[in-house]
């Protein structure tokens, strides 16, 4: 049971990490687009921001991980 | 005084490597039932493998003995461990006879790591130190490949991640530190890409001692601002200061964590991830036989050869990462807010 709620657990996680990371990536290549100029700028905060959510994402992961280990 | 600790510590590790540690591979290695242990690569060890070969670490413990008198054994291994009589084997972990351990100081092979990331990092400073100590790179170009190298990404640290995130008056005070800990990690990660060797930032110990200098020197360097945002935020009602006070501590504290984590279960799952998808060869010969065997080898093989492209540059980035993050908590507690409330929250709503 713990084994079946970590894998499901991982696959939404992995849902919503990739819907937040793909919406940064969107919009900062957009952004890049619009403005090469500030490709520097706009890629740093790109890193910093995906960052934040795959911290997100990480907290899940690490449930997962302890759900499955006590499984 | 350094040179007195500096023999002290050569004759503390001469000592624990010239008793005979070292063992050729163990051929009575016992058999598990899976034909690959994946954690077994990724859990910290005893030993320090070098080319098959297995050198075992010392044992450091201070336990407390069944009369409740409490002690520091030092042993050159863990075999040596069992046969003081002192301790025994269970389940892979050293447990005492008779009393419990109070704390474990023992080198483990993600310690070693650990140290011979810094050690290479202080050669390398080191190095590039003594080099503009001469003259070279002040009064003339950087020399060479090492020193290019280094002046890369030094500037690379100081005007891309340190000086634009943290107040400028303040910033080049905490280049040493973020610099360091940036050089540090990015070897880490890279020796763990060595196919012998451990990464040492896959251990969750590691990632937290860093993220706790992080957070002790973003405290220490919290300004005035700072804590009155943490306890009396300005601004808002009474009632709702009463209840930032708990969400800012909070904050305060996930921070780190969220560093420690992030770094930790990156590393940790590109090893598992190789491992497990090198382990689909034995798995396969297992269940099917050699002919699947052989068929899945070429898929194994191929995907793990780029895996290890994306891990190199997963284990640059996280280095990167963990400074920039470093950097940015730093800033946010340095700063000093000279200009008015309005402006103020006109800049960071945004």
């Amino acid at each position: 049971m713990g084994l079946l709620a970590a894998g499901i657990g991982a696959g939404i996680v992995a849902i919503g990490a990739g819907i937040g990371i793909g919406m940064i990536g969107k919009a900062a290549t957009e952004s890049i687009a619009r403005q090469p100029e500030a490709a520097g700028d706009i890629r740093g905060a790109m890193i910093l921001t995906a960052a934040f959510i795959e911290g997100v994402a990480l907290f899940g992961a690490i449930i997962c991980i302890i759900l499955a280990l006590q499984g | 005084m350094i040179q007195t600790f500096r023999r002290l510590f050569l004759t503390i590790l001469f000592l624990s490597v010239s008793t005979p540690n070292l063992f050729a591979a163990d051929a009575a290695e016992k058999e598990s039932e899976s034909p690959i242990d994946i954690m077994g690569t990724v859990a910290d060890h005893d030993y320090f493998k070098f080319f098959g070969t297995k050198l075992y670490l010392p044992r450091i413990i201070y336990w407390s003995d069944g009369e409740g008198s409490s002690q520091l054994s030092t042993f050159s291994s863990t075999k040596k461990a069992i046969e003081s009589g002192m301790f025994e084997d269970v389940d892979n972990a050293l447990v005492p006879t008779d009393g419990v351990i109070k704390i474990d100081l023992s080198i483990t092979s993600h310690l070693v790591y650990f140290w011979f990331g810094l050690g290479a990092v202080a050669l390398f400073t080191m190095f590039a130190g003594s080099r503009y100590k001469k003259g070279v790179g002040r009064d003339i170009e950087p020399q060479g490949a090492m020193q290019n190298l280094f002046e890369v990404f030094f500037v690379f640290i100081r005007d891309d991640v340190v000086r634009p995130n943290i107040d400028e008056k303040k910033a080049d005070k905490y280049v040493p530190y973020l610099f360091t800990i940036f050089m540090a990690l990015a070897f880490m990660n890279t020796f763990g890409l060595l196919p012998w060797a451990a990464t040492a930032t896959a251990d969750i110990t590691v990632t937290a001692v860093l993220a706790l200098f992080t957070f002790v020197i973003t405290q220490f360097s919290g300004t005035k601002d700072h804590w009155v945002h943490i306890f009396w935020f300005p601004g808002v009602p009474f009632g709702v200061k009463l209840l930032m006070i708990p969400v800012e501590l909070i904050g305060l504290l996930t921070k780190p964590f969220a560093l420690a984590i992030r770094l930790f279960a990156n590393m940790m799952s590109g090893k598992i991830m190789i491992i497990a998808i090198l382990g689909l060869i034995f798995i396969f010969n297992d269940m099917y036989g050699s002919v699947a065997a052989y068929g899945v080898s070429i898929f194994s093989v191929s995907m793990t050869a780029i895996l290890y492209i994306l891990k190199l540059f997963v284990s640059l980035l996280q280095a990167y990462i963990f400074t920039l993050l470093s950097a940015v908590f730093i800033g946010m507690a340095a700063e000093s807010h000279d200009h008015d409330e309005e402006h103020y929250h006109a800049e960071h709503a945004a």
